[in-house]
């Protein structure tokens, strides 16, 4: 409940003092909610399901405002409520726009906070939207002639996936026993085959958007692109993750009827876009683009390892989450770094960055080599749950996943040598004591992870057993 | 009762009082009673007030306030006290204009509570005849000439269908009072095997034709664009909030009646919903003129509001209260934001938007809050109230809700066109925006109605 109001109130401090704030209050704000995040994780536990915090009346009287908590909640908190503050520190030019964008993060940081924890179906959609509205205004801040158009398709892909959801939810709502939009009683709901086509596919289509999965990526290049750094590090850095936080937490328990169906289309449509991202990865010139194909390459995986339903790609999927989200963050703050510095991220205008500025290069070398998955960082693990838990679903899938690792380290390679090594007029300037906390939050991510991966495992094994055993329940009955 | 009572009597006083006068002498007392006619028929909600009359010796009811009525009352004076309030420079004419619009917020009074069809075609009557002048009170304007007269047209021909069809259902009824006139038809069709008097079927259809008008409904809706477009903005936006809401309250009561032959209306009135909406929706899409768009975009209100009169069964009438209160605080937030903006460049295009991000951050807040309402998206009243529309409706017309939500997803091409000119284009014209107080508190009300619908609700009903 606080972390969802606390950054709300915080953004409205920002806004009311305008240019006065200083960037390390605004910093400071967006630390608070972790410490509650602690203060959960100390009062909860990550044991016994999925408990409730706060419960109170909302839209009517059985629409309720009700935050729970457990392992994996817990574990997107976390990712959240360190990545913003990672986000404020380096992430936002001082440029007229600084102010609204500082504002928006803080607002959107106390959205996405509900959207992870919220336990009423409609709360969870509301706060879905509401996460919207805060990354639509930092894009609209882009530079460019297309700006209006680039935002609109972003927003009105993501929208008409989300009124789906919102159809689907409906649906679910009125057939509960007592017109109620609690998590518990959506899941009670029993739903004819095909039925469950339709509910599980609306929930599904807003989920696959949001991720994105191949026939619905085509807002993400763009949109990435041209955004401001803290836009492009909100979007890929932690948006993402509510379309596969969705998947686990909202579509496998609703609609287990229909995963049946669906499993097929959306691990070969995953990988598919694994290769697809990848491939495109390598050809690009523009430093931001190519992350954004990767990251297109990387979530597509986690989804496909999602859809595996095994134990395996469950767990993988969250740590990979939690991992991708580090690295995504981590490479877009370098490039906004780069971009700062020598005014462009064009790859065949840099060069030799790396001779002036060792600080640097160190820590964009180690966020690279967590990206390409190197033992004893941060990606490594979560990748390889998850192709081990694709090849048990079908070996050449798997053989064609696998391709991304030598993909990845072909365009991450590439964009470190191009812009570091080599021949270059352009210097980076020396880092700042903000760029250099906002860097070590990450690192610490990347080396810790990589060591101790199953820490993270640790946390969420309880409730990625519950889901697994709803799914394989409802499966059970089907055959 | 008592609202009817303090309007009309402040309506004479300013027809009389203020002869002559500037408006902006007794603008001050015309929103200070509208206010306090809400306020009165907030606070006497729960008594029940009747006013009835001997037709042919028999003792008629004609009109009667309950809680619903009072409520509605108390919603229509809120918002035209805030009309009134903000658009109050518009025209620096005769007080007479504020006195019309009294009037014809006593028409609505009389729509919301009727209890007779004669009542209802008085309100209709006095509801429109005051806006067929105000309407065309830019006299030297050509674009107002030609609303006044297309209202004028367009409101004849209704009403006069309209009272064909009442001839029709006294026909068929044998009387003009609500409560009886439901019983017949109802009666006969839950008996097996008696068809419904041709008579009654037609009067309906001639009465929702007639109503269908007033709320500018696809088929009937061609008037609505130019009217808005042309009359001044204050008669725009009461247009589209006090007389949509009150004919929809109207409209809402009169298909009650004949809820028991339900499904010898319902399906017609679902496709015309669905039209209106996609119609209102895409035209609103091609739109340059901000007036236009709104004029599209209150249609495609309309079309959700049909969807109401589909799930109306009397006891969710609440969902009508709290949609119409949505829409028209955020309409009459953006028309006013869109006015002062007109006002400030002459020019009624998108244009008219450029740059206000930059020269008054606190309006373009206030702006996104009231679009965003109107687009139906959350945090704000207009969601919730969609929410409630859909969420009821989906039993009874699962198609049209699927309608409804695609038409919201088309929405949002034109309310982010808004967005556009906000906050990406520039200007080089200075911009001050007064009332800078009521935007916001409006744009309070908006939020508090979607953070927290169920408390206000619950204390309003």
């Amino acid at each position: 409940m606080e972390v969802i109001i606390i950054p709300i109130i915080a953004s409205l401090v920002v806004i009311a003092m305008g240019k006065r704030i200083p960037m390390w209050l605004s910093a400071l704000f967006s630390l608070l909610p972790i410490l509650l995040v602690g203060k959960y994780f100390q009062q909860m536990g990550v044991e016994g399901g999925w408990k409730t915090i706060f419960d109170q009346p909302w839209i009517s009287d059985n629409i309720r405002f009700t935050v729970g908590f457990d392992g994996l909640t817990g574990i997107l908190l976390i990712l959240t409520n360190a990545l913003v503050p990672v986000i404020i520190l380096g992430g936002i030019r001082n440029d007229e726009n600084r102010v609204k964008i500082t504002a928006l993060t803080l607002f959107m940081q106390g959205a996405l906070n509900g959207v992870f924890m919220a336990q009423d179906g409609l709360m969870f959609y509301i706060f879905w939207e509401l996460a919207l509205i805060p990354i639509y205004f930092i894009t609209l801040t882009m530079s460019g002639v297309d700006a209006f158009k680039i935002t609109l398709r972003f927003f009105l892909y993501t929208f008409i996936g989300s009124l789906a959801m919102l159809a689907s939810l409906i649906y679910l709502f009125l057939h509960t026993a007592n017109y109620s939009f609690a998590f518990e009683s959506l899941r009670a709901v029993e739903l004819s085959h095909t039925e469950s086509l339709f509910v599980g596919g609306g929930i599904l289509l807003a989920f696959l958007v949001k991720i994105p999965v191949l026939p619905f990526h085509s807002w993400q290049a763009d949109t990435y692109t041209n955004t401001p750094a803290a836009g492009t590090m909100l979007l890929s850095g932690i948006m993402l993750k509510m379309g596969l936080y969705g998947l686990l937490r909202w579509f496998l328990p609703l609609a287990p009827e229909s995963i049946e169906f669906y499993q097929p289309w959306v691990i070969g449509l995953s990988v598919a876009g694994v290769l697809y991202g990848a491939l495109i990865a390598i050809r690009q010139k523009d430093m931001k683009r190519l992350v954004a194909f990767s990251s297109l390459s990387h979530v597509a995986l986690i989804a496909a390892g999602i859809f595996t339903l095994t134990d395996a790609g469950l767990e993988g999927s969250v740590l990979q989450m939690f991992v991708h989200g580090i690295n995504a963050v981590g490479l877009f703050l370098v490039i906004e770094i780069i971009e700062r510095s020598t005014g462009t991220r064009i790859l065949g205008e840099l060069g030799g960055l790396a001779k002036n500025n060792r600080l640097f290069m160190v820590f964009f070398m180690l966020i690279a080599l967590g990206t390409v998955a190197v033992p004893f960082t941060n990606g490594f693990p979560g990748e390889l749950l998850l192709l081990k838990s694709v090849y048990t679903y079908n070996h050449n899938l798997a053989l064609m996943a696998g391709l991304t690792i030598i993909f990845c380290a072909v365009y991450i390679f590439r964009m470190v040598q191009f812009s570091m090594f080599g021949e270059g007029t352009g210097t980076v300037a020396a880092l700042k004591w903000n760029e250099i906390l906002a860097f070590g939050i990450l690192i610490v991510g990347v080396i810790g992870i990589g060591f101790m991966p199953q820490l993270i495992i640790d946390i969420v094994h309880n409730s990625i057993v519950q889901i697994g055993q709803w799914v394989s329940e409802a499966r059970g009955v089907m055959s | 009762m008592i609202a009817l009572f303090v309007t009309f009597f402040s309506a004479v006083i300013l027809l009389f009082a203020g002869l002559n006068k500037k408006e902006s002498a007794f603008s001050l007392f015309a929103v200070v009673s509208l206010f306090v006619s809400a306020a009165l028929s907030f606070a006497c909600a729960n008594q029940m007030v009747s006013f009835g009359m001997l037709e042919s010796w028999v003792p008629a009811n004609m009109m009667s306030f309950g809680k619903e009525q009072h409520l509605f009352a108390a919603l229509l004076a809120f918002i035209t006290g805030f009309v009134i309030l903000m658009f109050r420079e518009n025209e620096n004419l005769g007080t007479d204009q504020l006195g019309l619009m009294m009037f014809s917020l006593c028409g609505a009074y009389m729509m919301v509570s009727y209890e007779h069809l004669v009542m209802l075609f008085l309100g209709i009557e006095v509801l429109s005849i005051p806006l067929f002048v105000l309407a065309g009170a830019n006299k030297q304007n050509l674009a107002s000439n030609e609303a006044s007269l297309k209202y004028f047209l367009m409101g004849a021909f209704s009403t006069g269908i309209f009272l064909l069809g009442t001839a029709f259902i006294y026909g068929g009824t044998g009387s003009l009072e609500l409560e009886m006139m439901g019983i017949k038809p109802s009666f006969m069709h839950a008996m097996k095997g008696m068809p419904i008097p041709v008579l009654i079927n037609a009067g309906i259809i001639l009465m929702s034709v007639g109503l269908l008008f007033k709320v500018a409904a696809a088929p009937f809706h061609f008037w609505a664009p130019d009217v808005y477009e042309g009359s001044p903005n204050r008669t725009t936006v009461f247009m589209a909030t006090i007389v949509k809401v009150a004919a929809f309250v109207a409209f809402y009561r009169l298909l009650n009646t004949f809820g028991g032959i339900k499904d010898s209306w319902a399906s017609w009135l679902t496709v015309l919903g669905g039209m209106t909406i996609l119609w209102g929706n895409l035209a609103a899409l091609g739109q340059k003129s901000v007036k236009r768009t709104l004029a599209f975009s209150s249609i495609a209100h309309a079309g959700y509001l049909v969807m109401f009169l589909l799930i109306a069964d009397g006891t969710n009438t609440w969902i009508l209260w709290f949609y119409g209160f949505s829409y028209a605080i955020a309409s009459v937030l953006v028309f006013s934001i869109a006015n002062q903006a007109y006002q400030q460049t002459g020019d009624f295009s998108f244009d008219a938007f450029n740059g206000i991000a930059k020269k008054c951050p606190i309006v373009a807040v206030v702006l996104v809050i009231g679009v965003l309402s109107m687009a139906g998206i959350p945090i704000s009243a207009g969601f919730n109230a969609k929410f409630y529309l859909f969420s009821f409706a989906w039993q009874h017309t699962p198609w049209l809700v699927g309608i409804g939500l695609l038409g919201s997803a088309i929405s949002v091409g034109y309310y982010f066109k808004f967005f556009k000119h906000a906050f990406l284009k520039e200007s080089n014209n200075e911009m001050q925006f007064v009332d800078r107080g009521l935007l916001i508190s409006l744009a309070l009300i908006i939020v508090a109605l979607g953070a927290m619908p169920w408390a206000i609700l619950n204390l309003v009903f």
